[in-house]
């Protein structure tokens, strides 16, 4: 029994630190700016794009192996900086206050834009780079070998979640999104530069992604379709948790990893439906999530 | 009423297209079939709600016949529509019973979730979907009559034409009733309605279970003209696109799916080989709908009328 | 755009009909061909050489003038469209009367959809790499030809081989993607296996779906159930992704590896050596027969010249349905006085043919499925080659293992007896 829960724990939360990765910068974003962005997946996997890009380039430049550890937030940083602003201030700020079917069509037209775009800069290629991943090498827990770098991705998932926390808590930006958050209305009427703690929020959300997708391409790499399976995940991790809530997307993550890797342990053909299956089963008995709560209708 | 001539000239047009260049009757039939499952999305939309999953109840459809082949040798083309359409309404009225208390996002991801438990489904279960690979369809007969594939083709042109046609005076007469007339107003002011007594809960359920119905008739076409089922006709992208096609054409009457199901066919027939990147037009042309044209492709050829998106 | 280059491609034709009787009797200026592959998606590791060597074909053949003194032109399709998109383009090309011939489908999901419609239009097409054994299972298809050969010779050719080489195998694992090709290739294997030695147990069975690209949990899962081997039949970009995270964690030293489409990846991943691969036929272009080919050499070396790798199989299996055409063409024009045949006629040039390919021959039964021979062996390091080779090698004769055409396939495969392996030529047998 032991011989088979270790690996177990481990799979379970290896698989969890990826799957928060993808889904707290969705739920960030919805809770700030009230938008559901469907295009959220693409910014993933533009991350994971960038990311084997200035790998690849660090490695075939002959630099030192250690910087394409330093490679993978960066690249998710330049994303971040250069798409995150551009868009909010052009589509996503013409949305709001829109009805959630015009918002949710304009970022699908935008998801679809960017599927395309990423296949015209990379190509229909897969591209793998694994520096990181050779580097730290493996380690072998309860008669299984694993990488040292899933264990790494467990820990920085943590250290993320704890980040975004005292982030929140205790800046100056941070609480002001807090405020936001809180009561739109109000913090506008208290003198918050509203847009610009949207457009920071957004940027932030992206920055997320494209670190989710950054941080997968050293174990899996990266190829085309990726944005659009990550995308439903996302959906998935975030509405079980409950929209907009951080530590309900971290719940919700150990929650379907768990049952994904249980599905591949003892019945391997539920597999896929396992993430749907828990949103199903969660949204049944809680419609908003695990940690959500529902809005009051307004007359 | 000038649509009728409007109509009847578009019809006209369709038919006269095929006879030109006879690979379109295939493509207008698929574009006709996803239209009526875009007219069953523009439904809801009329009522403000947003369905991320409606390509599920035109997965049903389309199954639902590819099954009744397989494992019931039922081969006529009338009984498959008819049972089709019959599992699509049930489903459609049981998951509706379960969503439609939800608004807005949580609506919209309900029927994510349940469509991607279904697409999961299909591609899982090899033994009885075929899996990813999905399931042959084959030629139905028509009243008795076997039918060579080729003039099965045609035949089920015309009746996908039929169809548009029963659908849209159907749909039209749903409108002017009172329940359609009831729905508009859920979008409107959901709480006045309760207040005057009406059940909004039945009237979305009625909404819901039309839109079903609508979807898996297309599904059941698709499935027919394909050839071939697959789970991909559950994916949320489908869902989405079904959305997109509503709203392109224009979702305040019944022509403009259709108008956008066969705009979005015939540019994928024709970006095809010219340009890998036929999302990204389909995509710009949605944001252009959605900033420049709120009233749909169909904005360009009729006036503004209540229930157009804004 | 497809269909206007085809509107341009008769416009041409008609024109040259028009010039008069001097230029031809009633040739078409080109001869087209639909080709059929997947060029997007992680697919498309696999199904560029496909494209890539069809483009070199057409050359090739071009530069020596054509087929009966007509050009090739091709209409290059993406099965990465979905099927409904290649269903549709199919129908479009069929449709015109300059494409003549068809050399469709990579996925056996898009040959499954299209043989049917490839008896409605009465189009000649060639199934080049599809290799699923249900496709001439329930219907006849008459205008759709597979001279490739199908899943039963090519699977049970592995068990064969992998109890010649290690025969006190004991516990077996498998590792597919989730679609017809991974579960018939998984119950075909297993199916082999059991008839030849009944006391083996499968200790795990995973599909992973196409292009999962991770397979971390799998990995662990396949580690935890110790087995002796592990067989897969994952392909491309899945190939290389699931090789890649299974190197480093040790899973090729635990247990023997078998990779049935390892040598499609082997230059672009470092498969260890010792792994069983093979190519699904006999498209191994430095096979003996292969090498003692010249056609051959200057094909690969082409190839390598031009795309900078050496010809993997389905790059193979692509060049020899483009002879498999060529030859029906001269076959039909021999037979009817040197006019240009109708695609009927090609059709019928096609059934039962024989056809000398670049790496064997491609022999086609009555019921248009094809018989190859079976090439396998172990990933290895020769000197002289800049890139991995197969060692160990056996061929198997297909007739060998090929059920005869109505029978049910996977009862014939429990029919095997037990020492089949032992009577089959041994690994190492085909130098």
């Amino acid at each position: 029994m032991f011989e088979t829960i270790v690996p177990l724990l481990i799979d379970g939360l290896a698989n969890a630190a990826l799957i928060f990765l993808v889904a707290v910068g969705l739920t960030l974003v919805f809770s700030v700016l009230r938008v559901l962005n469907v295009a959220h997946g693409s910014f993933y996997s533009i991350g994971a794009y960038a990311a084997a890009s200035l790998g690849l380039w660090v490695v075939g430049a002959g630099l030192p192996g250690w910087l394409t550890f330093a490679s993978l937030p960066l690249s998710a940083a330049l994303v971040a900086v250069i798409v995150g602003p551009l868009i909010e201030r052009t589509l996503i700020r013409w949305a709001y206050g829109k009805s959630e079917a015009v918002q949710i069509l304009v970022t699908f037209g935008l998801f679809l834009i960017l599927e395309d775009l990423q296949r015209i800069v990379f190509g229909v290629d897969s591209f793998y780079e694994d520096t990181p991943v050779q580097l730290l090498g493996s380690i072998e827990i309860g008669g299984v070998v694993y990488l040292t770098y899933q264990l790494v991705l467990i820990l920085l998932a943590a250290a993320l979640l704890v980040g975004l926390k005292l982030f929140i808590g205790h800046t100056r930006i941070g609480k002001l999104i807090a405020a936001v958050v809180a009561d739109r209305e109000i913090s506008q009427a208290m003198g918050i530069n509203t847009n610009r703690v949207f457009m920071i929020a957004f940027s932030l959300g992206v920055f997320l992604a494209a670190l989710g997708g950054a941080l997968t391409v050293p174990q899996a790499g990266v190829s085309p379709g990726l944005g659009a399976d990550t995308m439903v995940l996302a959906f998935a991790v975030a509405a079980i948790g409950g929209l907009g809530k951080i530590e309900g997307a971290a719940v919700a993550a150990v929650i379907v990893a768990l049952a994904r890797v249980l599905a591949i342990y003892f019945a391997p053909e539920l597999d896929a439906v396992a993430p749907y299956l828990v949103m199903l089963l969660v949204l049944l008995v809680r419609p908003y999530g695990l940690f959500g709560s529902a809005t009051t209708r307004k007359i | 009423m000038p649509l009728l001539p409007l109509a009847t000239g578009a019809i006209i047009a369709l038919v006269a297209a095929t006879f030109a260049f006879p690979w379109l009757e295939f493509v207008l039939t698929l574009a006709i079939a996803k239209g009526l499952a875009a007219l069953g999305v523009a439904i809801l939309l009329r009522g403000g709600l947003i369905s991320i999953g409606h390509a599920m109840f035109f997965a049903i459809g389309a199954y639902a016949t590819a099954f009744a082949m397989r494992d019931f040798g039922i081969t006529d083309v009338f009984a498959l529509i008819l049972i089709s359409a019959i599992i699509s309404l049930v489903a459609g009225l049981l998951i509706g019973a379960f969503v439609v208390r939800y608004r807005a996002i949580f609506f919209a991801m309900l029927n994510l979730a349940i469509s991607m438990v279904l697409f999961s489904l299909l591609s899982k279960f090899y033994g009885v979907t075929g899996g990813t690979d999905g399931l042959r369809v084959g030629t139905p007969t028509v009243l008795g009559m076997v039918l060579e594939a080729k003039g099965f083709a045609t035949f089920l042109f015309y009746a996908a034409i039929a169809a548009m046609v029963l659908a849209g005076l159907a749909v039209n007469a749903y409108f002017k009733s009172p329940l359609g007339e009831a729905l508009s107003a859920v979008h409107t002011n959901e709480i006045r309605l309760e207040y005057l007594g009406i059940p909004v809960r039945g009237v979305l359920l009625v909404a819901y279970g039309l839109s079903a119905l609508l979807a898996g008739i297309g599904g059941t076409f698709a499935a027919m003209t394909i050839g071939h089922v697959l789970p991909d006709m559950a994916y949320w992208t489908d869902s989405g696109h079904l959305v997109l096609v509503a709203v392109l054409g224009g979702i305040s009457g019944i022509g403009g799916p259709f108008v956008g199901a066969a705009f979005l066919e015939l540019v994928h027939t024709l970006a095809a080989g010219v340009t890998d990147a036929w999302n990204m037009i389909v995509g710009a042309a949605l944001l252009g709908v959605i900033f420049f044209l709120p009233k749909g492709l169909i904005g360009f050829i009729r006036p503004t009328k209540k229930g157009d998106l804004a | 755009m497809i269909s206007y280059r085809n509107i341009l491609c008769s416009a041409v034709a008609a024109a040259a009909l028009l010039a008069g009787p001097a230029l031809a009797e009633d040739k078409p200026a080109a001869l087209g061909v639909g080709v059929f592959s997947f060029t997007s998606g992680g697919t498309a590791a696999y199904g560029k050489p496909g494209r890539d060597a069809a483009e070199l074909m057409i050359e090739r053949i071009n530069a020596k003038g054509g087929i009966g003194g007509v050009p090739l032109s091709a209409t290059y399709v993406d099965e990465g469209q979905g099927t409904e998109g290649v269903i549709a383009e199919y129908r479009k090309l069929a449709g015109d009367a300059a494409t003549e011939v068809m050399i469709a489908a990579l996925s056996s999901g898009n040959c499954m959809a299209l043989a049917p419609v490839s008896d409605q239009m009465k189009v000649p097409t060639v199934g080049w790499n599809c290799d699923t054994h249900q496709l001439y299972l329930k219907d006849a298809h008459p205008y759709f030809f597979r001279p490739n050969g199908n899943t039963v010779p090519e699977f049970v050719a592995y068990a064969a081989y992998l109890i010649a080489v290690k025969p006190d195998v004991k516990r077996i694992a498998i590792i597919n993607p989730d679609y017809a090709f991974g579960h018939d290739a998984a119950k075909i294997f297993t199916t082999a296996i059991k008839a030849f030695k009944p006391d083996v147990e499968v200790v795990a069975e995973l599909f992973p779906k196409l292009g999962a690209g991770t397979y971390q949990t799998e990995i662990s899962r396949l580690t935890a159930a110790r087995p002796d081997v592990i067989f897969s039949n994952l392909w491309g970009g899945d190939l290389e992704n699931f090789v890649r995270q299974a190197s480093p964690r040790g899973l090729f030293r635990s247990s023997q590896a078998v990779l049935a489409l390892g040598e499609s990846s082997m230059q672009n991943v470092q498969i260890p050596e010792g792994v069983i691969v093979g190519v699904l036929g006999d498209g191994w272009w430095m096979s003996p027969d292969a090498a003692a080919n010249p056609e051959t050499r200057e094909f690969a070396e082409a190839y390598k010249a031009k795309y900078g790798k050496w010809p993997v199989f389905p790059a193979m299996k692509m060049a020899n349905s483009f002879l498999y055409v060529q030859a029906a063409y001269d076959k039909a024009m021999a037979g009817n006085g040197g006019k240009w045949p109708s695609r009927d006629e090609v059709a019928a040039a096609m059934k039962g043919s024989e056809v000398k390919t670049l790496t064997g021959t491609m022999q086609t039964r009555a019921d248009n499925d094809g018989v190859v021979d079976q090439i396998i062996g172990v990933t290895a390091k020769a000197d002289g080659h800049d890139g991995p080779v197969i060692g160990d090698m056996v061929r198997y004769k297909g007739a060998d293992l090929m059920p005869p055409a109505g029978e049910d396939p996977i009862a014939w495969i429990g029919t095997l007896s037990a020492d089949l392996p032992t009577k089959l030529p041994q690994p190492g047998s085909y130098k």
